[in-house]
């Protein structure tokens, strides 16, 4: 018991001594995932600048920009109903434009980035996330688009593009983004 | 730092009245009792020097916080008291029960404090006002920095007098935040919001803490490494280790309660499906097949059963898994969006998060099913519902306020208060076990 209690403190003095430290993990480095690659370095794969598909959304949060897909990306980002993880028509019509661009580019690896509305608990909306991005890929993949090309993740709730509490946008929230990456993501 | 403690080293007062419990008057028996009024003195100082440390007060100070947090007392505004807390004496006879009895107490906190360099010796009384008894005295010795430990060991103890089980005083609440920065980190603090540490801080998302059995670590999944996967936190070590990377989700683990399995929330092309891992991180077994969504695994304090989150019926409802047969029921019938499932360690109820009129809410429901309750009928948004160690309380996040903050509450609903206010959004509380 008394040597239980010693260790139970030391444990705790430990936590102070990081929150007198400022803690001691240092942040994570970059990922391989590139917004806009340098003019001249870019391959003929790689969407040119001005059609970059942004960053993810994970190095956006990083850098402190908005997970925003730009208007000149050439993926376009498709979007669900609420707790819902099926196509919609007008998805499967971004997905076939999508599709167009992926083939032209065979060489280009997209992230398919599954999101969700603020509404709701956060483990169910990260598996929520998790099916948005897959429904993409399959259909995708139905589209001639070879499955090791595209690889998904799930960002839930955590990423929301537009913070109002209004349908419009959480609209904006319930979608799938197609980012272009510079190498294979960690698996 | 050299450990050199004798760490809360408690011992019954001596030559004090045999304490004889379930004799105190106004004995708690429940939610929607009346609640007691006891009165809480600053204690007295017994050292040679000034109360540079405001001991006193902070003492007092911390056991009353404890005791309105309970719930089941209403403890004497201060500045009520007749006595002067220096000059009157603490042990029976030397101080008279009229100046508690006229100003409306029935119970009265009492003690002593002696500072001795960095020694701390600390003597705390219950008394019965009505019928001048003392009720239990304790003294403990530690260090100055450890008296608000002290105090809620002391309020621990209070709490066992009133209703034969200790208080949850000496536990925590591991949480996630932002801060009011944008990024989500993990924190532990004290149920009464003071010792409020960071564990993480990686600048990305972290999210879903979950505590070991003993207390030692803190599992949780981040995006750290990009992918989210499931970490394990060695708070006594201050060592971070991947637990489970597989690509996809690594979500949510949450021990045994013998230790043995960690159940997990993990995704292969996107479905997700509960499985056991073992202590080392390797899956033992695959719980759950279907290919929509389950999510959210809650242990049943006998470690055989788990509550889950499945959209098999169309919409997220809570399901009960026998672990051993595979044995599953539906348990949740009202509402077309039950998530977040927590086991009460009393056994009887889950508690859950529910979608209602386009709001979350609170409910609990019997193991067996039966009328769901909605403990949080009128108040904003409420989620992640987490347990006290006792089954008395549930922390949850709410966004009653503005942003979300972590609140705790009665397992009934009643004596909801707020625990944290970081200036950003507070969510995913963890109630840690009892710790020492």
């Amino acid at each position: 018991m008394t040597g239980r209690s010693r260790e139970t403190l030391s444990g705790w003095i430990f936590l102070a001594f990081l929150a007198l430290a400022g803690c001691s993990t240092p942040a994570t480095t970059k990922t391989e995932v590139a917004a806009a690659p340098p003019a001249g370095k870019q391959e003929a794969a790689k969407p040119s600048p001005q059609q970059s598909t942004g960053p993810s959304s994970l190095q956006a949060l990083r850098e402190g920009e908005a997970p925003t897909t730009p208007a000149s990306s050439p993926l376009k980002e498709i979007y669900f109903d609420y707790d819902k993880y099926d196509l919609r028509a007008d998805a499967r019509e971004t997905l076939k434009t999508n599709a167009e661009w992926l083939k032209a580019n065979p060489s280009a690896r997209v992230e398919v980035e599954g999101h969700c509305d603020e509404r709701g608990t956060n483990e169910y909306n990260l598996a929520l996330g998790a099916k948005r991005a897959q429904a993409a890929k399959d259909y995708l993949v139905t589209l001639g688009i070879p499955a090791q090309r595209l690889s998904t993740i799930s960002y839930g709730k955590e990423l929301p593009v537009c913070r109002e509490s209004t349908e419009a946008c959480w609209q904006k929230n319930r979608r799938d983004r197609f980012v272009v990456m510079t190498a294979r993501p960690a698996s | 730092m050299k450990l050199r403690f004798v760490l809360l080293v408690t011992l019954a007062v001596l030559a004090l009245p045999h304490t004889v419990k379930g004799q105190v008057k106004g004995l708690i028996v429940g939610p929607g009792a009346e609640r007691y009024p006891l009165a809480v003195s600053p204690l007295k100082n017994l050292g040679p020097g000034e109360d540079a440390k405001k001991l006193s007060e902070g003492i007092a100070d911390t056991i009353v916080r404890d005791l309105n947090l309970s719930g089941w007392f209403k403890v004497l505004d201060r500045s009520a008291y007749l006595e002067n807390p220096q000059s009157s004496g603490v042990s029976l006879g030397s101080f008279d029960f009229k100046n508690w009895s006229v100003i409306g107490a029935e119970g009265l906190v009492k003690g002593t404090f002696e500072l001795q360099g960095e020694e701390l010796t600390v003597e705390l009384r219950l008394f019965d006002v009505y019928q001048n008894k003392q009720i239990v005295g304790k003294r403990y010795a530690g260090l100055a920095k450890d008296f608000r430990r002290i105090a809620h060991r002391f309020a621990d103890e209070i709490i066992l007098q009133f209703t034969g089980v200790q208080g949850v005083f000496n536990t925590r609440i591991a949480y996630v935040s932002t801060g009011g920065g944008r990024f989500k980190e993990v924190y532990v603090a004290h149920l009464d919001g003071s010792e409020k540490v960071q564990v993480t801080n990686n600048r990305t998302i972290n999210l879903s803490p979950s505590w070991s059995p003993d207390g030692r670590s803190i599992l949780y999944t981040s995006y750290k490494d990009g992918n989210p996967n499931l970490y394990l936190f060695d708070l006594f070590a201050g060592k971070d280790a991947k637990f489970s990377s597989r690509t996809g989700l690594n979500l949510g683990g949450k021990w045994s309660p013998n230790g043995k399995f960690v159940a997990v929330t993990l995704e292969r092309q996107g479905n997700t499906d509960i499985y056991l891992l073992d202590t080392a991180g390797s899956v033992k077994q695959r719980l759950t097949d279907y290919p929509g969504i389950d999510v959210s695994p809650s242990w049943s304090p006998d470690g055989q059963s788990l509550a889950f989150v499945s959209d098999r019926s169309g919409s997220p409802q809570i399901y009960i898994m026998e672990v051993e047969s595979g044995k599953t029921r539906r348990l949740t019938f009202s509402g077309s969006y039950n998530t977040s499932p927590d086991w009460s360690p009393k056994g009887d109820k889950i508690a859950y998060t529910s979608r209602v009129g386009g709001r979350f809410h609170i409910f609990t429901i019997g193991v067996q099913g039966g009328e769901p309750q909605d403990l949080t009928p009128s108040s904003g948004d409420n989620e992640d519902p987490s347990w006290s160690p006792d089954g008395r309380y549930i922390a949850f996040s709410s966004n009653r306020r503005g942003p979300y903050n972590i609140y705790i509450m009665q397992g009934s609903g009643e004596n909801q208060q707020r625990l944290t206010a970081s200036g950003g959004d507070d969510k995913n509380p963890a109630w840690s076990p009892r710790l020492e």
